[in-house]
């Protein structure tokens, strides 16, 4: 009951954000975060459970027929997740309410960003994975809604878009890979597939299913090539950016990895793709931050290289890597967190996030300077912050890589440096110095938008000199998630010298002197402009112009507005399929059994064929008028013929109608003229001719065959008894299927009204 | 005699077709006008074809006496036909009015709504 | 006699005739139309109920015993098609209320619009080949005329086309049913289904069957056969349009699915893959078709092709659960569309074009309106937990089960485009500031936003429903999976229909 409501309380709140929003005006934020306050202090007090490996669960049944249950586990890797979602998001609500006061839509976005905040929490602690997807999709459609908040501006739509097409994608793929995972494994539960893993990684079904997964899981983590969604999102409002893009929605990927673990990891397959897509996203991501100049920019790039550093971790897979992913995570999220806020209340108060034209800022907004720095160094791998815990935990993990140790390690380096010295870009530039000119007059930011990033740095700075406070209870019972098997960790500041020190040591000496060297890369950056066709963002943007073109040119093709070209497709198509099945089977094609007609038929035939040749070529619309009639009368010669009176007299007064009807509508048109040309004549009268055959060829067949007998026996039968009619033609009409009267009736009834509002009707 | 009535009924269905690839609007609806007597045709003929007598049940008689014409098809061609009169005469009214809004008859000049 | 069978016929033929009757009266027109309409879905909701709960029920007309007479039989199948046609009339009646001008109104508008409904029921309750064809002929006359109603030239070129294609494809049926007829002497579909089970040389109505899979596709507007749609779905008045889209198209879907599972069985494994093709290709085309346009309508028209596809791939697949996933797909996608249309319409009479280039703004003037499009495009699109990620989520799990991953990497990659084309009506009618030229705003526009609520009544009530579908799934989706058990083992069927004969 708990655990839903945790879910959806946020979704509830969602919907009456907008209308809650008008009564409490500027409070807004500080009242809606009591909600995330709530869930977090509810969440974190069952951590001993949790830790006791007692996992706490509720289920709903929601469609059980497709195995969607709403059931919901709060292990450790869910508590430690959803303590990150509830407690950055009651920052981001208060950060939010000052970043945007006074917006006209900030209904809305409290409307959306809780929807995000709720559906986060539901990806976290569901334990169906069908529900899980669903609310994926649900933080891929509010992102996109966030995102696109700023919707009078081309860039923040189509950045939206970008979002939406690329998690969405991904997200069908998961949605494949999901149903394909239950159809291996017999259930949608998680936590009854982990029981099941042998079997799993046995199945030829394995690789695809673990394809799909790692495609939605690299789709919304934003690994390489998939990573430009990310910067292309900065687009949306900075306490967006600060919580879905930074630290809670691109770590859904993440999560999904680290939950999938214990069910598709520990293969050879998953090793590989998973560390060779970390440690590719990790150096490409620090290597496209180092020319940025935009603060939100550089900690996008800075962002898509620590989500990198992340999947790696989970790629090399030993429990040292498995430490490592879970106390970077906290890491991350805690500096990333604040450095957005902070790059927000900068911009706020300055009007600027170009790091080029900043300075000097500490002695203007010292609180805002204060945190920063706090971040920054944290971002570093400074002690006694968090941080360090964290890069020493990293290097330790990569040395202890069982593939590729020396690479993993180099590439590991590179990445490090080159963050150390974004952090300098981020955290301490803009704030010493000498002061800049900026487009607005800067003064401290309120307290609503230094309270967030202050307390995540401060507790990057607590949880460094305390370690202990969140080891065991809540880093440990993550790691076994992901391990599925006990372990006992032990983080601390000293671990004495040894070479993971001396790197830490080195790495920042480096990342120092990088920083100063930073414009010689900037310019280098600049002369690699050549080199854009490489970047996947072009490719995206390639591949829908020309979907959008090959689009524009089938409609253009299929849809060419040209009558004919519709009919003659139409019959060709039935003629391919219906001869396709004709001549098969065989056996009926013996013409033995059919009567010899009588020469007078024979005439009759040929007068009526002639009729319509006349009707097809004469230039005179009377002539052709008058065809029609011989055609008409030619088949109620037939009626008459063979045993149908009745229907000859009708066929007789109705064909004369319409070639009344006929002559009076179209006595005044122009004569025929020759319209098309003689290839395209020779053209459709070959297919005429062939569908011709081909209807004779069904009648033949039709004839041929007498599969039951008819059962016209009983209207002879009944007739007179029964109905009381001796017209047994008329009789089944007017009595055995009287319906179809009734239907006839009304289609006269309609046409009649139709031609008379033909006729009469002008608008205007 | 099927085979005749196969015959022809082939060819009212190739003058159909072929009148309804015409770019003109008249004679599409030449063509829709073939197409419903090929169909009629058709039904008939494949119901089963006998020079017998009409299913008209015979003074003093109690029921038909086989060798009978089948009724049923009969039945459905006479509502066919005035379904098919219904539908013609108004699509005759439909094309003069085409014909007078678009102002030509040529269908290769009605294509402003596919695009 | 069955009364609940008969009246989805003569609730809509009786408000007809008494519409045509007070021919110059419009107001009493209306409401006869309100009243007609209401009475037509309390009749249809309760046939629903007593389907459900009592099985199939059939009457014969003229107590004729079957195969003889005329049976009229409700599966749930049925029951379900007729249900939804009952919502749909009602809903876009509401919407013709203020919505089509009174000049339309007074050369018979309401008389059409019952009768349409009538054919439609007809076809989804009759028993009988030649009868199903009698009600094609009634729904598709009464639609030629609404759609050319008014005359304008735009709707005499699509009804045109429209008017053409539709009497081919009705001629092939006919073809069809008489050849049919000829080979088994039968026009029960029941009975035919019988006959044909019993018959060892049964893949001779092979050939036959292709007749009928034509003419409906034709119907349907499957590939390569929709032409005819997307050159004149926009044309009419929106309410006419709307009222085609949700359901003229799907009267086609239904007769493929009711022809498909009852008696063209013979060689599934020819004439369901042929279809599954066919369903992957009207797909694709339809979504394509949707991204190279540039008009909420014929967006929308475009993707009702798309949509077509996926409920002919749960018959292609011909699994109890692919079967489910079409019955609930057409449950799903009828309201959906038709709701889209009408909110297209609405969009057109605040703004005065539906054209994306000229339209914008609408996210900022008008949130409610926003939110009333957000719903049913994202379920079209798939988003969960609406309506339509269930339906696709069926169909996708029956593919895998069957190891049918073209089709579903079809479905998947034609679900994101149909993501992209209506985040693009989003982007572009919702999210852009209106941009700037000559004044486009329908003077008329505020008068509307005052009788707004009549336009917004109908767009509610089916966006209401849209989110119940989604939210509260198990009920519709075990509605779906009876009928589709009642369409893949049509014994009951034919026992409601021929008694208790072997």
């Amino acid at each position: 009951m708990g655990l839903a409501a945790t879910i959806f309380s946020g979704f509830l709140l969602a919907i009456l954000a907008p209308f809650l929003h008008r009564l409490l005006r500027g409070k807004t934020g500080w009242v809606f975060a009591l909600l995330p306050l709530a869930i977090a202090i509810y969440l974190a007090g069952f951590h001993r459970e949790v830790r006791a490996g007692e996992a706490l669960r509720a289920a709903y049944e929601w469609v059980p027929t497709l195995g969607i249950r709403l059931s919901f586990y709060l292990d450790g890797l869910s508590l430690l997740f959803a303590l990150l979602i509830s407690g950055i998001g009651a920052l981001v609500l208060i950060y939010a309410g000052g970043y945007l006061h006074g917006h006209a839509q900030l209904g809305r976005f409290y409307s959306y960003i809780l929807m995000f905040m709720a559906s986060m929490l539901g990806v976290v602690l569901a334990d169906n994975l069908l529900a899980l997807f669903i609310f994926w999709e649900l933080t891929s459609l509010s992102s996109y809604l966030l995102i696109g908040f700023n919707h009078e501006k081309e860039d923040s739509r189509s950045a939206a878009l970008q979002a939406l097409l690329i998690t969405g994608g991904g997200g069908l793929a998961l949605l494949a890979g999901i149903i394909l995972l239950g159809s291996v494994g017999g259930s949608y539960e998680i936590s009854a597939l982990a029981n099941a893993d042998g079997v799993i990684r046995e199945h030829p079904l394995y690789l695809p299913a673990l394809l799909l997964f790692l495609l939605g899981a690299f789709t919304k983590s934003a690994q390489a090539p998939f990573h430009f969604w990310l910067p292309g999102a900065m687009a949306a409002p900075t306490p967006v950016s600060a919580y879905l893009h930074s630290a809670t929605m691109v770590k859904a990927g993440v999560y999904l990895l680290a939950r999938m673990n214990p069910i598709l990891g520990g293969s050879a397959e998953w090793h590989y793709l998973v560390t060779l897509a970390g440690a590719a996203t990790m150096l490409i991501g620090a290597l496209l931050a180092l020319p940025q100049t935009d603060l939100k920019r550089l900690l996008a790039y800075s962002t898509v290289s620590a989500l990198g550093i992340l999947v790696l971790l989970l790629g090399i897979g030993t429990a040292e890597a498995a430490k490592a992913a879970m106390v970077f995570l906290v890491v991350h999220s805690l500096y990333k967190g604040s450095l957005f806020m902070m790059a927000g209340a900068v911009d706020h108060e300055t009007g600027t996030r170009d790091v080029q034209s900043l300075g000097g800022l500490v002695k203007i907004m010292p609180v805002t300077a204060l945190a920063a720095g706090l971040a920054a160094l944290s971002m570093t791998g400074f002690p006694p912050l968090l941080g360090f815990i964290g890069k020493e935990l990293i290097y330790e993990a990569k040395l202890q890589a069982p593939t590729a140790a020396p690479l993993i390690l180099g590439i590991g380096v590179i990445a490090n440096i080159i963050n150390v010295t974004v952090a300098a870009i981020v955290g301490i530039r803009p704030f010493v110095g000498d002061k800049r000119a900026t487009p607005r007059k800067p003064h401290e930011a309120p307290l609503s938008l230094w309270l967030g990033p202050l307390t995540m740095a401060a507790a990057g700075l607590l949880l460094g000199l305390f370690p202990g406070l969140i080891a065991n209870s809540l880093v440990s019972p993550a790691i076994q998630a992901i391990r599925a098997e006990e372990i006992v960790l032990k983080l601390k500041l000293w671990h004495g010298l040894n070479f993971v020190l001396l790197l830490s040591v080195f790495t920042v000496l480096a990342g120092i002197a990088l920083f100063f060297a930073r414009n010689f890369f900037r310019r280098l950056a600049g002369r690699a402009q050549g080199l854009s066709f490489l970047t996947p963002s072009v490719w995206y943007q390639k591949g829908l112009d020309g979907l959008m073109g090959f689009a524009r040119a089938q409609t253009r093709l299929l849809q060419n507005g040209y009558l004919r070209y519709y009919l003659l497709t139409i019959f060709l198509a039935t003629m391919l399929l219906v001869f396709f099945k004709l001549v098969l089977p065989p056996g009926w094609q013996s013409l033995e059994k059919f009567a010899v007609a009588r020469y007078y038929e024979i005439g009759l035939g040929v007068a009526m064929l002639l009729a319509a040749l006349v009707a097809l070529f004469s230039r005179s619309r009377l002539t052709a008028a008058i065809a029609l009639g011989v055609i008409g009368y030619g088949v109620a010669v037939i009626f008459v013929f063979y045993g149908a009176p009745d229907l000859a007299i009708t066929q007789i007064l109705i064909e004369t109608l319409s070639v009344i009807l006929f002559v009076l509508v179209v006595y005044h048109l122009p004569a025929f003229n020759r319209l098309s040309g003689s290839r395209s004549r020779l053209r459709d009268a070959l297919v005429a001719l062939l569908f011709g055959g081909m209807m004779s060829a069904l009648v033949l067949k039709a004839t041929n065959l007498q599969l039951h007998p008819t059962i016209s026996g009983y209207f002879a039968e009944n007739s007179l008894s029964l109905a009381h009619g001796r017209n047994v033609v008329n009789v089944i009409l007017v009595d055995f299927r009287a319906l179809d009267t009734l239907g006839e009736i009304t289609v006269l009834a309609v046409a009649a009204v139709g031609v008379f509002a033909l006729l009469k009707l002008k608008l205007k | 005699m099927e085979l005749l009535l196969a015959i022809v009924i082939g060819g009212l269905y190739a003058a159909a077709i072929y009148s309804l690839l015409r770019r003109s609007i008249v004679k599409l609806v030449i063509g829709l006008i073939l197409l419903g007597h090929a169909t009629n045709l058709l039904i008939f003929t494949a119901g089963g074809l006998t020079r017998a007598r009409p299913p008209i049940v015979a003074e003093g008689a109690l029921a038909l006496t086989p060798p009978y014409a089948d009724p049923l098809p009969q039945a459905l061609i006479l509502t066919a036909i005035v379904i098919s009169f219904g539908v013609v005469a108004f699509t005759l009214v439909l094309v003069k009015r085409a014909y007078k809004t678009v102002g030509t008859e040529d269908l290769d000049d009605m294509r402003g709504t596919d695009r | 006699m069955n009364l609940l069978l008969i009246f989805p016929i003569t609730i809509p033929l009786l408000t007809a005739i008494l519409s045509a009757l007070a021919w110059r009266s419009l107001k009493v027109q209306r409401a006869l139309g309100v009243l007609g309409s209401a009475g037509l879905l309390a009749a249809a909701l309760a046939l629903l109920m007593n389907v459900w709960r009592g099985g199939i029920q059939s009457v014969q007309m003229g107590s004729w015993p079957a195969p003889f007479g005329i049976t009229l039989v409700a599966d749930l199948f049925g029951a379900i098609m007729v249900a939804l046609a009952a919502l749909t009339g009602f809903a876009v009646l509401l919407y013709s209320l203020g919505s089509i001008d009174e000049r339309r109104q007074s050369f018979g508008y309401f008389p059409l619009f019952q009768v349409l409904l009538m054919g439609v029921c007809g076809a989804f309750l009759t028993g009988d080949l030649f009868n199903l064809y009698v009600w094609f002929e009634v729904l598709l006359i009464a639609s030629f005329v609404l759609m050319a109603l008014g005359g304008e030239r735009g709707q005499m070129e699509g009804a045109v086309k429209y008017v053409t294609l539709n009497l081919v494809s009705s001629a092939l049926f006919l073809a069809g049913i008489g050849i049919l007829y000829g080979k088994t002497g039968t026009l029960n579909m029941a009975d035919l289904a019988q006959k044909l089970r019993l018959e060892p040389q049964s893949d001779l109505v092979n050939s036959t069957s292709m007749l009928f899979l034509i003419a409906f596709g034709i119907k349907a507007g499957a590939f390569p056969f929709f032409f005819w749609l997307p050159a004149s779905y926009h044309t009419p008045p929106v309410a006419v349009s709307a009222v085609f889209a949700g359901l003229l198209t799907k009267v086609g879907v239904y007769a493929l699915i009711r022809c498909f599972t009852l008696f063209f069985v013979q060689d599934v494994q020819f004439t369901h893959t042929l279809i599954l093709a066919l369903a992957g290709l009207t797909m694709v085309t339809g979504v394509l078709g949707a991204a190279a346009q540039n008009e909420i309508r014929r967006i929308l028209s475009f993707h009702i092709i798309s949509q077509i596809g996926y409920m002919l791939m749960g018959l292609g697949l011909m699994t109890p659960l692919a079967l489910a996933g079409s019955v609930f797909y057409l449950i799903h996608h009828i309201i959906v569309k038709t709701n889209l249309f009408l909110i297209g319409g609405v969009v057109q009479t605040l703004k005065g074009s539906d054209d994306l280039k000229k339209i914008g703004g609408l996210y900022k003037a008008h949130p409610l309106l926003a939110l009333l499009f957000a719903i049913p495009a994202f379920s079209l699109a798939g988003i969960p937990p609406l309506s339509g990620f269930f339906a696709k989520l069926t169909l996708i799990i029956a593919g895998l089960k069957i190891d049918s991953y073209l089709i579903v990497l079809t479905a998947l990659a034609v679900g994101i485009l149909t993501l992209f084309s209506m985040t693009k009506i989003w982007n572009e009618a919702f999210w852009k500031a209106q941009p700037a030229g000559p004044a486009l705003d329908n003077p008329a526009a505020a008068t509307v936003t005052g009788g707004a609520f009549r336009l917004l009544l109908p767009v509610i009530l089916l966006a209401a429903i849209t989110v119940l579908i989604g939210a509260a799934s198990e009920p519709f989706f075990a509605l779906a999976t009876r009928a589709a058990e009642q369409l893949i083992h049509p014994e009951e069927y034919i026992r409601a229909v021929l008694g208790g004969k072997p």
